[in-house]
């Protein structure tokens, strides 16, 4: 089982030019982070182009990560996450709404994600309860499938101004929360 | 608008950015007042450690096989090298040249149109702070000054600096560091014209430094040089 520490070694290593190191990285995190991809492009030639290009700034930029603060992992899902919604942006620019990328309902994890069950998970999914069941799911669809407002405006059917409202008090709600 | 609803907006903003909700020109002046803003970046932080979470529901799925090799040959390919002149931008101006031409000529006698002020620095601090050592480059001798600010080597080891050129393969050992103080370096002309641009690290490494040519112990602390 592969820890915070390991993944940490390796990003060291990585700063040093080690390419066994990113080999291992790549063995113990291409897989989440493929899922991560994925979710927000939902088509693998893009996914894998795009995953591609974020261990490859994993090499360029190991060094960086420390600023943030983050654990590894956070950083990782950070960078895979915005190179995704980067290129789906590239892929329909300001079109709106796409349909043909309906959300499927994500409440239930699957039995992957159930094992890891991490006290950081529980806490967020407990916050995330706390909120409507329609906010909490824009804030999902936001996050993990890089939704526009207009995307949301329009599964929602409520006006642009308001969306963005309720996502916005909806972040805050989450914060508080979290925060208690 | 009061203080507490700018950063009421700031905070609400910076989730916006976050989850890549702003359009396009919201994103611009957010990213631009971002580049300067040190407590705006702290809340953008605060979001993605925040929101990651969120990212353990997604289940994990195999990439095709064949994208292993694809990442590792793109970064195996060799180095693309600077070519040698861009050295000499690299210095100071002609006063500098005359005094390393002195250097190459008489070894360690210095002309007295030697520039020896530190060009470039770097501040290399361990991820738990206790480690800390101020490094910097002066152009003229190609020469490192590192200083150990806080922190010790572990007994029976000793701390190593490597350099790792932009796009290089491979770190490249400076030599070791003094357990106290200052340690001057001198970085071999070939690969003098790397630091600026590089990143420089101290490992770990057993009594007389690494057996291998390469790091074996653990990366202390890495950075990169900066403008004085």
């Amino acid at each position: 089982m592969t820890t915070s520490a390991d993944i940490e070694n390796m990003m060291a290593r990585i700063t040093l030019r080690d390419r066994d190191a990113l080999a291992l990285l790549y063995d113990a995190t291409s897989a989440k982070l493929f899922g991560v991809c994925l979710r927000v492009l939902n088509n693998r030639s893009e996914a894998e182009d795009v995953l591609h290009d974020v261990y490859i700034r994993v090499w360029q930029k190991a060094d960086t990560y420390a600023v943030t603060g983050h654990s590894p992992m956070t950083w990782l899902i950070t960078v895979t996450r915005n190179m995704s919604i980067d290129r789906l942006r590239k892929r329909r620019p300001e079109t709106g709404s796409d349909d043909a990328m309906a959300l499927v309902a994500d409440d239930g994890p699957g039995p992957e994600a159930a094992a890891i069950a991490s006290s950081e998970r529980a806490r967020i999914e407990a916050c995330m309860g706390e909120l409507e069941s329609d906010r909490a799911d824009a804030v999902r669809a936001a996050y993990l499938e890089g939704e526009t407002y207009k995307d949301l405006a329009a599964r929602f059917d409520v006006p642009l101004n308001t969306i963005r409202t309720w996502l916005r008090r909806s972040l805050m709600k989450l914060k508080d929360c979290l925060t208690r | 608008m009061s203080e507490s609803e700018d950063e009421h907006d700031d905070d609400a903003l910076a989730a916006e950015y976050v989850l890549h909700l702003l359009d396009d020109d919201e994103r611009r002046a957010f990213e631009a007042r971002l580049a300067m803003d040190r407590e705006l970046q702290v809340l953008v932080w605060s979001w993605e450690a925040r929101l990651s979470s969120l990212s353990d529901t997604v289940e994990a799925v195999e990439p095709s096989k064949t994208l292993r090799n694809r990442v590792l040959q793109s970064v195996g390919e060799p180095p693309a090298r600077r070519p040698a002149q861009a050295f000499w931008a690299w210095l100071a101006g002609g006063a500098v040249a005359a005094g390393l031409l002195l250097f190459v000529l008489f070894g360690e006698t210095f002309g007295p149109e030697a520039n020896l002020t530190v060009a470039f620095q770097a501040e290399l601090a361990s991820e738990d702070g206790s480690q800390v050592m101020v490094a910097g480059v002066i152009p003229a001798t190609h020469e490192i000054v590192i200083e150990r600010v806080s922190g010790t080597v572990p007994e029976g080891r000793v701390h190593e600096l490597w350099l790792i050129a932009e796009g290089a393969d491979a770190p490249v050992s400076l030599g070791l560091l003094e357990n106290q103080g200052i340690t001057r370096i001198r970085v071999p002309d070939d690969i003098a014209p790397g630091v600026r641009t590089g990143t420089i690290a101290v490992s770990e490494e057993p009594p007389g430094g690494s057996p291998s040519g390469a790091p074996t112990g653990p990366i202390v602390a890495a950075a990169q040089f900066n403008d004085v």
